[in-house]
């Protein structure tokens, strides 16, 4: 593009009483030999963004620095279509809200910012929408039939969007179609399960493709250009897809394992699953001798929050049990239900529910079993009862229900294994290693996915697909693909229901966005993506590994074969590229390379350090915005540089500016590991992971490690900058300046 | 180890006055954390409806908890259940002495004796009310009370909130002991019962 560039600089917020203008519209010109350069007392009032139109118009300007607020505020009135590069430089939050007005230091760092402003704009192309040549898929495929997916394909045709339902079963309904009734909103009594309607609306609705007794053998492509396989009862199908829900929902814990809660071993000792389908069957019995139960023990937790067995809590068997008792109520209003529980866990609005079963007369009793035993024909209990604390004996019992948990579909019964890599520690004598819950090949068979890092949605420890549960519920590690039901997380109907609304919404907006070229998440709305300069390419395979979404497959000849609707546009690949081959239209090695070159590094004797504090743009930034908007202040010799994620920071980076003489480098970005917030997960580790083999190209320039930092800096963590800042400024004070100054 | 036992729980749903309220108890123990007296008792109130659900009717009928209430009703206010705690102790105690046993005689002599002079007076008389009650535990005892609480007698004295005379009848005690009578009528028991 042919750039006719305009600076505007505002005066408005406090920024024209803490800078001279005059030096800053000089370089400008004198630095970067752009000829418009305007200031304005209110650049985004009415008439400040007129100024800029006129430019526009009359100027042909089609590149703009805005020299004033951050970039995360007025992006709206400083939009001036898809074919204008806005470059924002933040002289406010980032310079007269956190300095001392009129200081020789305040100045210096706004002049720099300035110059990486410019330096950036003119590296900027205007991103050009991914268009693939095959036509857009919108439709929606649903895998799995029970009342999440049952949800999602009706919610998702209601829509007005076509839905591909795949069920492995002969018929709809999974777990819903099995039970006798449901608890549910407003929680006051038993409901009907509704699975007979809901099955009849799915499989007469129009714009509803249900395949049973059929599986998913292949998808390949990416979003939007799904191309699906199926494997039906007698034959084949295909299918093209927008986006995926994969709602495969759950199996009960093995209650074998169970053997010390008398699983096995007694006849009346039965699953809430089985106690489940013997009421929906007709009578609560006895399976020793068919006779009518009339006292009935359940023994909650049985397997769920038990670091032998399932280490969490299966959230909906309290209400299973619950129900139970209240079935067995309604059989006969003299029998007794015991409930041995080590919470009641009936969260939100199902407490009504929790006081309706008490108000019933059932017994409630905290403690823990100790032995479950038969004493002639009768089960007896003997428990340690908390609250009352004694050990107790609950004798004359017909049934013991055991309330057993949710596991994920997903969730292996025994861990693959692959072979190991040369330098693993824990491989087999065969050279074998259990696979990793994170990786694609660790989930039982659903998707079959096409992707190079594995067949399946990475999981999270405990077999439930990777997302992030607070910001990010639907989104999973794969682009398009969204989980929904007890897949994702052990939920009761109510939950499933909206569960099912959200990721159908979700892949909706995804086959939308895809179509347009435009990110779905979390940079909705980005144009750009990344680009490959494969000339140049070594097939060192770090592009393909590393991204954390599985958007890179590889040929034969490792060769990597990005498919750009799957992609997040976070930029790892391009910190992982050694070759620095990957770009995107506004983000590249060579920008952020050239803005660094911006920055002014004064000589040794000046004693003004440099330091260059890469910043994570999704937490990082906004919380540094907010401690400029809360008037903090800190040291006026730290760059912020921001990043779309750490991950997309190349190491080329830190030996480039030190050896320019920046005395520190900072990293400030997302939380990593088991909790974390890195908006694209895996980015904060891998950046955190290439940080710490820093060290040699630090040896190699011979200077201290001590000069490249990580910090972990939340979006609430504002109020710790100023610490940070300067705890790593007394750090570089004491190791001294760079060496490498006025080379 | 103790048997659960569902028969008392059900003869004080049955039996106790608000008996069956406490169905809806979650042991959340916030009457216990409120209560001014459960140090002194030998159950919080939380366990004594623990025990209740687990049978055990000795230990609940004997314990001094329901006795020492002082129906302060901090409890019956905070319980997130909405329980009334002060009136389960209170038909719990009445439930106690209707069926023989003596929890703890003070209080419930004290009690009874209290009822039997607001019946006779339609108040209270505050020089023959802790007579009755000091020497019910016999002579010894009588005098050690009433010598213990001298000075307060004294103050009250002073402060005329005590009279020397004995007390009168009030205007009306015929419409107060109907009115007395038609309450214990209502209740499922009660101390004098
Ligand atoms: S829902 Fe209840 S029974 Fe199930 S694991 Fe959680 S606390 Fe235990
Ligand atoms: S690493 Fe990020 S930018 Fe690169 S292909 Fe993967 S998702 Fe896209
Ligand atoms: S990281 Fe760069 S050099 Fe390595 S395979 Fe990917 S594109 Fe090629
Ligand atoms: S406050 Fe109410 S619910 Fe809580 S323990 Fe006491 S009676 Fe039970």
């Amino acid at each position: 593009m042919d750039k006719t560039t305009g600076v505007y600089i505002c005066t408005g917020c406090g920024i024209g009483d803490a800078l001279e203008l005059d030096p800053l519209k000089e370089l400008v010109s004198d630095e970067y030999g752009i000829s418009i350069c305007k200031d304005h007392p209110f650049l985004c009032g009415k008439e400040g963004v007129e100024l800029i139109k006129g430019d526009v118009e009359g100027e042909g300007v089609n590149t703009i620095v805005i020299a004033a607020c951050s970039g995360r505020v007025n992006y709206d009135v400083f939009d001036f279509g898809p074919d204008k590069i806005v470059e924002r430089v933040n002289l406010r939050e980032q310079v007269a809200w956190c300095q001392p007005p009129n200081e020789e230091d305040t100045q210096m760092l706004a002049e720099d910012y300035l110059r990486m402003g410019c330096a950036k704009a003119n590296d900027t192309e205007p991103p050009v929408p991914f268009q693939a040549e095959e036509e857009y898929s919108k439709d929606i495929l649903v895998v799995g039939g029970g009342i999440a997916g049952m949800t999602a394909a009706l919610d998702t045709a209601k829509a007005g969007y076509r839905a591909v339902l795949v069920e492995k079963e002969a018929g709809l309904g999974g777990f819903l179609a099995k039970m006798k009734k449901r608890i549910t909103m407003p929680y006051k009594e038993l409901t009907d399960t509704g699975a007979d309607a809901l099955i009849q609306a799915v499989e007469e609705h129009p714009n509803i493709q249900v395949y049973t007794s059929s599986t998913v053998e292949k998808i390949s492509g990416g979003p939007g250009l799904f191309s699906v396989e199926i494997k039906t009862e007698n034959g084949s199908a295909s299918e093209r897809v927008g986006a995926v829900i994969q709602a495969t929902g759950w199996v009960p814990y093995d209650a074998s394992k169970l053997e010390h809660l008398g699983y096995g071993k007694f006849k009346n000792v039965l699953t809430n699953v089985e106690m489940e389908q013997m009421a929906a069957a007709g009578k609560i019995k006895r399976p020793s001798d068919g006779k009518d139960a009339k006292s009935v023990l359940f023994v909650q937790c049985a397997g769920s929050r038990d670091p032998e067995h399932l280490p969490y809590c299966s959230s909906v068997c309290c209400l299973v049990s619950l129900k139970q008792a209240t079935y067995l109520k309604e059989q006969d209003p003299e029998a007794v239900s015991y409930i041995l529980y080590k919470d009641m866990r009936t969260l939100g609005q199902a407490e009504d529910f929790y006081r309706k079963a008490q108000n019933d007369g059932n017994i409630f009793i905290r403690g823990s079993v100790m032995q479950v035993g038969e004493s002639g024909d009768k089960l007896f209990v003997e428990a340690e009862d908390e609250l009352l604390g004694e050990k107790v004996r609950l004798e004359e019992l017909d049934l013991v229900v055991l309330a057993t948990g949710l596991v994920p579909a997903s969730k292996p019964e025994v861990t693959p294994m692959i072979k190991a890599p040369a330098d693993a520690e824990d491989a087999d004598e065969d050279g074998m290693i259990e696979v990793l819950p994170d990786s694609g090949f660790f989930a039982n068979s659903a998707l079959n996915l096409e992707y190079r890092q594995g067949p399946e949605l990475p999981t999270l420890k405990y077999g439930f697909p990777d997302s992030h549960f607070i910001c990010f519920p639907y989104e999973t590690r794969r682009t398009g693909i969204y989980s929904a039901g007890c897949i994702r997380r052990p939920m009761e109907t109510a939950k499933a229901l909206d569960d099912a609304a959200g990721a159908a919404m979700k892949a909706i907006q995804c086959a939308e966005a895809t179509a347009k070229g435009i990110a779905v998440h979390p940079r909705a709305g980005d144009m750009s993506f990344p680009e490959f300069n494969m000339q140049r390419c070594t097939q060192c395979k770090r592009c393909t590994e590393e991204c954390p979404f599985g958007a890179i497959n590889e040929d034969e000849k490792a060769n990597p074969l990005p498919n750009p609707t799957r992609c997040r546009r976070c930029g790892v690949c391009m910190g992982a590229c050694p070759e620095r081959i990957i770009s995107f239209k506004n983000y590249s090695v060579g920008m952020i390379g050239n803005m660094l070159k911006a920055i002014h590094v004064p000589e040794e004797d000046e004693e003004k350090p440099r330091i260059v504090a890469f910043v994570c743009e999704n937490d990082a930034y906004p919380a540094l915005d907010m401690a400029g908007i809360k008037r903090m202040n800190w040291s006026p010799y730290v760059r912020f540089i921001p990043v779309r994620c750490l991950g997309s920071i190349n190491l080329v980076w830190v030996a480039d500016s030190l050896s320019r003489g920046i005395d520190g480098l900072l990293f400030m970005g997302c939380r990593h590991g088991d909790d974390y917030q890195c908006h694209f997960i895996k980015g904060s580790e891998l950046a955190n992971t290439r940080l710490s083999k820093v060290s040699e190209t630090l040896d190699r320039l011979a200077l201290e490690s001590e000069r490249v930092k990580f910090v972990e800096v939340g979006i609430t963590d504002y109020y710790k900058i100023p610490e940070i800042i300067s705890e790593f400024m007394e750090t570089i004070d004491e190791v001294g300046p760079n060496p490498y100054k006025g080379w | 180890m103790a048997n659960y036992d569902p028969s008392f729980a059900r003869e004080v749903f049955q039996n106790v006055d608000f008996g069956e309220e406490i169905k809806m108890c979650m042991q959340c123990g916030v009457c216990a954390a409120s209560c001014p007296l459960s140090t002194e008792m030998d159950y919080p109130p939380r366990q004594v409806f623990t025990l209740i659900r687990a049978g055990k009717r000795e230990e609940v009928l004997n314990c001094n908890s329901i006795m020492l209430c002082t129906s302060c009703y901090t409890c019956k206010v905070r319980c997130p259940r909405k329980i009334p705690v002060v009136d389960v102790m209170h038909g719990l105690a009445h439930y106690a002495l209707k069926q023989g046993f003596v929890p703890r005689r003070q209080p419930a002599v004290f009690g009874r004796e209290f009822w039997a002079q607001v019946y006779k007076l339609g108040r209270i008389d505050e020089k023959d009310l802790p007579r009755r009650y000091f020497f019910s535990e016999g002579l010894v005892a009588g005098i050690k009370g009433t010598l213990d609480f001298m000075d307060v007698g004294l103050r009250m004295l002073l402060h005329k909130r005590m009279k020397l005379l004995p007390e009168r009848k009030i205007k009306g005690i015929q419409s107060l002991r109907k009115m007395l009578d038609k309450a214990e009528r209502m209740g499922k028991g009660g101390a004098g019962a």
